[in-house]
């Protein structure tokens, strides 16, 4: 029986916890699971500070809206961090800044090199989601398993350009 | 639905699914490094797991007509290029935009930057989004779903992707078991041909 003060679950166990949590979201909150939708709510408000034109975008206006499907997302990811830590905190798999195979990947185990290659990573990565109108979770967990067909594609070339990305500029961990 | 009820309920989700990705461990960069190169398979493990059980739990809300079905227009121009740039920055991130809340959590600090960086592409993306309007980027549209193609009812279809699905489970770990994947500091560090290596070396004489 899986506990929360083991440091691992069987990624059997894991995955069927996550997709149950289609369960909710389909009957509470007529919506999918999703994460990067949240970036475009959170990124709009903080880049209104400095310009407020930028609400006056109608894809930022969509997503900053008070509405219960963007602000649950939002919530869902604030939890998801929650989660981690109550659960890192339970079993004391603590963590150190940088994970280990990044000196391997990257040749070098300088943090400022590790922070700038992530900076520019979490760039490209939300900049190519909100492309494709999803991610990881929009696409893949919940596009896939509706059967979409636009996120089967979305998901293949998430997995090549991930595998390229990964054997050409990283080295091998 | 008000708002605040969608927020509580998802805080409630979110801690779920965190303490999930957490106890998975398929938010290690090396779980995520690995998967895309080849060499640990974690990731499709939980990731399938989950498809798998979200196709059956569809199937059976949807089937009964609890629910509506809500997915996402094929914008094939659009999958294409944005997953492939979506996939080249999961790599280089060493997570995906759920997963960096995930090693926030769990205290990678470079998780930080991931996060600021992925705001950031957002912003650019937000302030790119009406040029994109009227190109190929925006082409297609329609909602299309493979068992309206193969003109079967969502529920076999989905049952069937599910039956597919743990199959293939059932030879990924026959292929490579999961507890030989999870590392000795449960990070998904499998060990490098290059460390052991250089463990191997022989000191130089002094």
């Amino acid at each position: 029986m899986p506990r929360l003060t083991d440091r691992v679950w069987s990624p059997y166990v894991a995955g069927i916890v996550i997709g149950l949590l289609q369960i909710p979201a389909f009957l509470l909150i007529e919506t999918a699971l999703g994460a990067s939708s949240s970036y475009v709510t959170i990124g709009g408000l903080l880049a209104s500070l400095v310009d407020q034109d930028v609400l006056k975008i109608g894809y930022v206006a969509r997503h900053v809206a008070a509405t219960g499907k963007n602000w649950w997302q939002v919530a869902l990811v604030v939890g998801v961090a929650l989660g981690a830590f109550v659960s890192m905190r339970w079993s004391g798999a603590r963590r150190q800044a940088i994970a280990p195979i990044w000196a391997r990947a990257l040749g070098t185990s300088s943090p400022t090199v590790r922070y700038a290659v992530a900076f520019a990573a979490g760039f490209v990565m939300l900049f190519g989601a909100r492309i494709a109108d999803g991610c990881t979770s929009g696409h893949g967990l919940s596009g896939v398993a509706q059967l979409a067909v636009g996120s089967f594609v979305a998901v293949t070339a998430m997995f090549v350009g991930g595998i390229v990305a990964g054997r050409l500029v990283l080295r091998r961990i | 639905m008000s708002v605040l009820f969608a927020v509580v309920v998802g805080l409630l989700m979110g801690v779920v699914f965190g303490v999930a990705l957490e106890k998975s461990r398929v938010f290690e960069p090396a779980v995520i490094v690995g998967q895309m190169q080849l060499k640990n398979f974690l990731m499709l493990k939980v990731f399938l797991t989950a498809v798998a059980t979200g196709a059956i739990v569809l199937a059976a809300l949807n089937g009964f007509g609890f629910v509506k079905l809500q997915p996402k227009a094929a914008l094939y121009a659009a999958d294409i290029v944005g997953g492939l740039v979506l996939g080249v920055g999961i790599a280089l991130a060493g997570a995906c935009p759920g997963t960096v809340l995930t090693q926030i959590g769990a205290g990678y600090r470079d998780a930080l930057f991931t996060l600021l960086g992925g705001l950031s592409g957002a912003v650019a993306y937000s302030y790119a989004e009406p040029a994109f309007k009227g190109t190929m980027l925006t082409a297609g549209g329609g909602k299309i779903i493979l068992s309206d193609l193969m003109a079967v009812p969502y529920w076999l279809a989905a049952l069937a992707l599910a039956g597919l699905l743990i199959a293939a489970l059932v030879a990924l770990e026959w292929w490579r078991p999961w507890r030989q994947e999870i590392g000795r500091d449960v990070d998904g560090d499998i060990g490098s041909s290059a460390g052991t290596t250089a463990r191997g070396r022989l000191a130089p004489a002094e």
